[in-house]
C-alpha cells in the first residue's frame, strides 16, 4: 500500500485528465477536419477546407474584431476601475470592511442573474434606469437595438461582474508593498501620483501582467454574457468567435466549421498561456 | 500600514469615493432583491427607491407554479457532486505530484493551468458528443462530469501550491512513528490542509452553481434544467414576469452571499492565489 499509494494517485489523475480534458479537446480539434451536419451522421474528411472557408468569410473577421474590442475594452475598464477601487479600499476609514465586502459581491453572482438584473434595470418602460433618465430629461438609450449600445451593454455587464477580481487581487498585492518605500519617497518629496507610478505600479506589475494576459484571453473566450445579453446581435454587432462557433455548430448544423472556429480561438489561448510561462517560469522545486 | 488621510477635504473625498464604490457594486443587487419583494402594482407602475410594503407573493408563485424547486434541487445535486469529486481527485493528484519523484511534474502542473483556461465551449461540444454515444446525454451526471473539467484543474493548481509549502518532515516523522503513508496522509496532511480544502470546495461550488454554458449544451429536457438555465429560458417567454425572475435570482444568489459572509477569508484567499477564471 505504502509503495503504491502515490503512483496510484498519479495514475488516477492522468487517466481522468486524459478522459475528461485532453481527449475531448483533441476530438474537438479533429472535428474541424470533417464535414458533419449532426453528431450522429457519418463524418466526411475534408482536410483544411473548413479553415479555408472560415478564413475567407467576412463573418469570421468581424467576429474576431468584435472579440478584440469586447475583451480589450472590458479588461482595460476592469483594470482601471479595479485599481482605483483597491487604492481607495486600502485607505483606513470607518466601514471599510463593509465596503470591501460589498465590492466583492458582483463576483459571486451567476452571469445569468447579472444579465437578467441588467435587462430589468434598463427595461424600455419599467426599468429604473429608464425611468430615472426620463426624469432627468436625458434621451432614452436603446441598449440592445443599436450596434454601439449593444456593445456597450455587454461590456458594462462584464466589467461589473469581474471588476471585483481585479480589486481583490490588487488589494492583496498592495498589502505586500514595503511601507519603507513609500516613506523614503515621501521624504524625497514625491506626491501621491508619483508614488503610485514609481512604487505601487512597478511592484505590482507581475499581478497586472497575469490579469491582463490570462483574463484578457479568458474574456475573449467568454460565451455566456454576450449570448444571454444580445445573442450576438443586433445583426452580428456583438458576435464574437465563441458565439459564431456555437451558432455555426448548433443552429446552422455545421459542426466541422464550428469546431474550426473554436480551434482558432483555442490557438490564441494557447499562445497566451505559452507567454504566461515565458514571463513566469515555474520554479524548479515543483 | 498606510497612514490615515487626515485633511478634512480629503477625508470627505475618501468617504464619497467609498460610497460610490458601494453604490456601484451593490445597487443592482439591492434592486434585484427589492424588486422581488414589491407588490405588483408598485413593481410595474411606480418603482420608488425604497419599497412601501413588502410581499412574498412572487416567491409563492415561483415555488408553487413553476419548475423552480425542481431546478434548484438539480443545481444543488450537481454542485454537491461536483464539489465531492473535485475534492477527491484534486487532493489525490496534487499530493501525488508534490510527493512522488517523477519526471514531468512541471508539465502536469502547467497542463492543469492550461486545462483550467480551456473555453467551456471547446470541451462542451465533444463531451456532449461522447455522452450522446453512450446514452448519457441530457443527464445531471453528464453535467457533473463537464463541471469537473473546470473545477478539477483549479483544485489541483491550488492544492499543489498548498502541499508544496508543507514540509515533508511532518509525514516522515509520522511514518517513523509507525504510520503508513496513507495513515500519515489522512492523519497529518489532510487535517493541516483544511484551509486549502475549504477554498477549493468553495470555488468548485461557485463554478458549478453559476455555470450556464455547459448546462446549455448538455441539458435539453425541462426536468434536468439547473436554475441558471431555467431562469435564462424565462427571458424568451412571451410574458416576462419580472417579479418571479427577480425572486428566482435572489434565491440562487442567497446561498452564495451567506457563504461569503461566513467564509469571506477563503474567498479572498482563493481568488488571489490562483483563481484566474470564474
Amino acid at each position: 500500500m505504502t509503495r503504491w499509494m502515490l503512483p496510484a494517485f498519479l495514475a488516477v489523475g492522468v487517466l481522468v485528465t486524459l478522459l475528461l480534458i485532453v481527449g475531448p479537446a483533441l476530438y474537438a480539434v479533429s472535428l474541424s477536419f470533417f464535414d458533419l451536419p449532426s453528431l450522429t451522421s457519418d463524418p466526411v474528411w475534408v482536410g483544411l477546407a473548413k479553415y479555408q472557408a472560415v478564413l475567407a468569410s467576412a463573418e469570421f473577421w468581424r467576429a474576431l474584431w468584435n472579440g478584440i474590442v469586447y475583451a480589450g475594452l472590458a479588461i482595460v475598464l476592469q483594470v482601471v476601475l479595479g485599481i482605483g477601487f483597491a487604492l481607495i479600499l486600502h485607505q483606513p476609514f470607518r466601514g471599510r470592511a463593509l465596503v470591501r465586502g460589498l465590492a466583492f459581491l458582483p463576483y459571486l453572482l451567476p452571469t445569468v442573474i447579472a444579465v437578467l438584473t441588467f435587462k430589468w434595470m434598463v427595461d424600455g418602460s419599467l426599468g429604473i434606469v429608464t425611468i430615472l433618465m426620463d426624469e432627468w430629461g436625458l434621451p432614452p438609450i436603446y441598449w440592445f437595438e443599436t450596434e454601439q449600445a449593444a456593445m456597450i451593454s455587454v461590456i458594462l455587464v462584464s466589467v461589473w461582474l469581474w471588476t471585483p477580481f481585479v480589486t481583490t487581487t490588487f488589494l492583496a498585492g498592495l498589502q505586500t508593498v514595503p511601507t519603507q518605500l513609500y516613506e523614503a519617497a515621501r521624504v524625497d518629496g514625491a506626491g501621491p501620483i508619483r508614488r503610485f507610478f514609481h512604487i505601487t505600479l512597478p511592484v505590482l506589475r507581475p499581478i497586472l501582467t497575469v490579469i491582463i494576459l490570462l483574463r484578457g484571453v479568458w474574456m475573449f473566450n467568454k460565451f455566456d454574457v454576450i449570448w444571454l445579453t444580445t445573442g450576438g446581435g443586433p445583426v452580428g454587432a456583438t458576435e464574437h468567435l465563441p458565439i459564431l462557433s456555437y451558432r455555426t455548430a448548433f443552429t446552422l448544423y455545421d459542426i466541422g466549421t464550428g469546431a474550426a472556429i473554436a480551434t482558432i480561438s483555442f490557438l490564441f489561448l494557447s499562445l497566451a498561456v505559452f507567454l504566461y510561462f515565458r514571463v513566469f517560469p515555474m520554479e524548479d522545486d515543483a | 500600514m498606510t497612514p490615515a488621510i487626515r485633511r478634512p477635504a480629503a477625508r470627505v473625498g475618501l468617504y464619497f469615493a467609498a460610497f460610490a464604490i458601494a453604490l456601484y457594486s451593490a445597487f443592482p443587487i439591492y434592486w434585484m432583491v427589492s424588486s422581488s419583494l414589491r407588490p405588483t402594482q408598485e413593481l410595474l407602475l411606480n418603482p420608488s427607491l425604497i419599497p412601501s410594503e413588502l410581499t412574498l407573493q412572487y416567491y409563492y408563485s415561483l415555488l408553487a407554479q413553476t419548475d423552480y424547486p425542481r431546478q434548484f434541487l438539480n443545481s444543488l445535486i450537481v454542485a454537491v457532486a461536483t464539489v465531492a469529486l473535485t475534492m477527491v481527485l484534486s487532493v489525490m493528484i496534487a499530493y501525488g505530484v508534490t510527493r512522488q519523484r517523477i519526471r514531468g511534474k512541471k508539465a502536469i502542473i502547467a497542463g492543469m493551468l492550461y486545462a483550467y483556461m480551456f473555453p467551456p465551449l471547446l470541451l462542451a461540444i465533444p463531451l456532449y458528443a461522447m455522452f450522446t454515444k453512450v446514452g448519457l446525454n441530457d443527464t445531471l451526471f453528464s453535467l457533473v462530469i463537464s463541471h469537473l473539467t473546470m473545477t478539477m484543474p483549479l483544485g489541483v493548481w491550488f492544492l499543489w501550491g498548498f502541499f508544496k509549502a508543507m514540509p515533508f518532515e511532518l509525514e516522515e516523522a509520522a511514518m517513523v512513528d509507525g504510520c503508513t503513508r496513507l495513515g500519515a496522509f489522512l492523519r497529518v496532511v489532510l487535517p493541516l490542509s483544511v484551509p486549502g480544502l475549504v477554498t477549493v470546495a468553495i470555488f468548485a461550488f461557485l463554478l458549478s452553481w453559476t455555470d450556464y454554458t455547459f448546462a446549455l449544451v448538455m441539458i435539453g429536457s425541462d426536468v434536468n434544467k439547473t436554475v441558471p438555465l431555467g431562469l435564462a429560458s424565462m427571458i424568451g417567454a412571451f410574458d416576462l414576469r419580472w417579479g418571479d425572475v427577480m425572486a428566482g435570482s435572489t434565491l440562487i444568489a442567497l446561498p452564495l452571499f451567506i457563504a461569503f459572509i461566513l467564509l469571506s477569508r477563503y474567498f479572498v484567499q482563493g481568488l488571489t492565489a490562483g483563481a484566474v477564471k470564474g
